[in-house]
């Protein structure tokens, strides 16, 4: 945030715009001694060198006499070059300005005194250059624009003359002067052709003394008009070189008082009592100690539970299949399956949910957990069956295999799956640039629009064509 | 401008009128009487939009005619100086042209119309810029601005200007 070009700018604008300016009243007799011009100057110069500052202060500061100080800051504060902020505060308060102040600037301050104070209103003031900026600009747009407009006749009313009799009338005569024949305005009393005051014609015939006033205004207009560029150039280029800069900006008093103590506080690294922050709770009058920006973090619970969901429809999507309509040949994962030869006993299904990772497999999903362990049950009853004649100890041992292998395979089965899972929805980007073939085809219809369109102005063409031959 | 303000006036009234419709009579008679009228002071009186009160009748001497003094709500239409305006044009000439909004007539002289537009006559005289591309004539939309009024007292009349940042033609007929 550099302050400098914009303090060049205010300097420029004083000296331009506020060097004459006298606060004094009109019915005051102006003296030698009482001529106060160029205070207004020295004022906006001094505050370009401050930031908030308590009227008071600047007053001593600049000798000046406190009720004159004001007045100019009256003045400054209608023309909208200077916010002020008046405020009822206790001797407390006054301090923890001054602790802000000195954060700021490195002056050392007069303190003694300020105790004393009870409560008084104080007035602070500061320059708004977000506002000088544009109060200034505004200000030579309307110079300028006046100018011009008395330059180039924009708002008089024209007249007329009539070079028969030298009657004059106004554009506020028109429509009486209107004739029902031609096309030109008729003199009431000769019915002569009346003729624009500004035209040759009526600056011969017409009063010439008239006119050559009129032309020396004219000529006087354009001076200054001209004078006026060449003065204020150097606020106009200060103007263009400030317009892409941040504007510098202290906030409201408040705020500009907080920020500085707790820079000063953040510089010098002490608390004392006079820190400002702190007893900026205590004073009245801010209504809420500055708590630096309020952060609102908004957690959508319904996104998260969203994709929980998904997610859990993305493991449980491959579901269990009937044993019924399993058949020879079928490509089927484990789980497919029902994990047929997982768990014939409870306590091993059981196991292998809670070993397993994924937890959206539902953990004490317990009806599922019983479906499984009844097929797996009849699944093992139907092999028990058929394996009725082979041992009982064989037939222990292959149980025992095939569970331990079951839960090896099921798991890395289980990743299998999620991973089919993703290549099929690899697959619609594939999709995707099949689908890119068509596209090629459409481009071809879209060189038959551009030919529509190289097309339409040629029809446009005749179209004038046409317009000129019935011209013709 | 428009103003919705009250106006005071004493309507006369034939013996004839008098009965259980007096009111209505009054009523439709300062309506006959007062809408479309201009004061210099008011301008145009555009409607009446509500009767305020009637006061009481007096009798003249003589005739029999009873005067009631009627305070009644109306629209007024002013047209002030540096009042921007939307205007229709009536007729082109050379020395500029005639508009009218509302009620209220408006000259702008050919110095008020932008330097690049240029008379062209015909039988649909017009101003019409270099290249073509705006055309005032009759039937065209105008915005303008009004640089003087002359308030008589039953009659206003305002020249105008177009020749300002964001005036001139808004609606051209013949593009249309």
């Amino acid at each position: 945030m550099s302050i400098e070009p914009f303090n060049r700018l205010v300097k420029l604008a004083a000296r331009a715009f506020y060097d004459d300016i006298t606060t004094k009243g009109d019915n005051q007799p102006k003296t030698g001694r009482s001529d106060n011009r160029g205070i207004a100057v020295v004022v906006l110069d001094a505050l370009t060198r401050r930031q908030w500052v308590r009227e008071e202060d600047l007053a001593k500061e600049l000798k000046l006499h406190s009720k004159q100080l004001r007045r100019t800051l009256r003045f400054f504060e209608e023309e909208k070059l200077v916010t002020r902020d008046h405020r009822k505060e206790t001797a407390k308060a006054a301090k923890m300005h001054n602790a802000a102040v000195a954060n700021t600037t490195d002056g050392h301050r007069t303190k003694e005194g300020d105790d004393k104070i009870k409560m008084h209103t104080h007035s602070y003031c500061c320059l708004d250059y977000a506002q000088i900026y544009d109060v200034v600009r505004y200000r030579l747009h309307r110079m300028r624009k006046k100018l011009k407009d008395e330059l180039e006749d924009k708002n008089t009313v024209q007249e007329y003359i009539c070079p028969n009799c030298g009657r004059r009338y106004n554009a506020l005569d028109a429509l009486r002067l209107m004739s029902l024949v031609d096309e030109y305005f008729h003199c009431e009393n000769c019915d002569g052709e009346l003729v624009a005051e500004s035209d040759k014609l009526a600056a011969q015939e017409g009063g010439d003394g008239d006119d050559n006033a009129r032309r020396r205004r004219r000529e006087k207009l354009k001076d200054m008009l001209q004078k006026m560029e060449v003065q204020l150039k150097p606020l106009m280029a200060q103007l263009s070189r400030v317009k892409d800069l941040p504007v510098p900006e202290f906030g409201s008093l408040q705020e500009w008082q907080i920020h500085a103590g707790a820079a000063g506080r953040a510089a010098n690294g002490d608390s004392s009592s006079n820190d400002p922050s702190r007893s900026s709770q205590g004073y009245g009058a801010t209504p809420m100690p500055f708590l630096g920006e309020t952060k609102v973090e908004v957690s959508f619970s319904g996104v998260e539970g969203k994709e929980d969901l998904k997610s859990e429809t993305a493991s449980t999507g491959l579901k269990v299949l009937p044993p019924w309509m399993i058949k020879q040949g079928m490509n089927l994962t484990k789980e497919q399956r029902g994990e047929v030869k997982q768990g014939s006993k409870m306590d091993d299904s059981f196991a292998a949910a809670e070993s397993s990772d994924d937890k959206k497999i539902s953990i004490g999903n317990d009806d599922k957990i019983k479906d499984e362990y009844v097929k797996a049950y009849y699944a093992a009853l139907l092999q028990k069956q058929r394996e009725a004649e082979e041992s009982a100890k064989k037939q222990q041992e292959l149980l025992q295999t095939s569970i331990s292998n079951g839960f090896s395979k099921s798991s890395s089965d289980r990743q299998v799956g999620m991973k089919s899972k993703r290549e099929e929805d690899d697959e619609p980007d594939d999709d995707v640039e099949w689908e890119e073939a068509p596209i090629g085809g459409n481009t071809s219809e879209g060189f038959k629009v551009n030919d529509l369109n190289a097309e339409a102005p040629a029809s446009g063409e005749d179209d004038d064509d046409d317009i000129d031959w019935e011209e013709g | 401008m428009f103003f919705h303000i009250v106006l005071e006036r004493n309507m006369q009234l034939h013996p004839r009128f008098f009965g259980r419709n007096l009111r209505e009579n009054i009523v439709s008679k300062l309506m006959k009487d007062v809408e479309g009228t201009c004061s210099g002071r008011h301008g145009f009186v555009v409607a009446i939009t509500g009767i305020e009160n009637i006061g009481k009748g007096l009798i003249r001497d003589g005739t029999g005619f009873v005067t009631f003094p009627v305070k009644y709500q109306c629209v007024v239409f002013r047209p002030f100086k540096g009042e921007i305006l939307e205007a229709v044009v009536t007729m082109v000439n050379k020395m500029g042209f005639f508009a009218e909004a509302g009620p209220v007539q408006i000259f702008v002289s050919n110095h008020l119309i932008p330097d690049d537009m240029e008379f062209q006559t015909g039988d649909m005289p017009n101003y019409t810029t270099s290249d073509g591309s705006v055309k005032i004539q009759k039937d065209s939309e105008v915005r303008l601005k009004i640089i003087g009024t002359r308030v008589d007292a039953t009659e206003i009349f305002c020249i105008g200007t177009i020749k300002d940042d964001f005036l001139g033609v808004i609606n051209d007929p013949a593009n249309a």
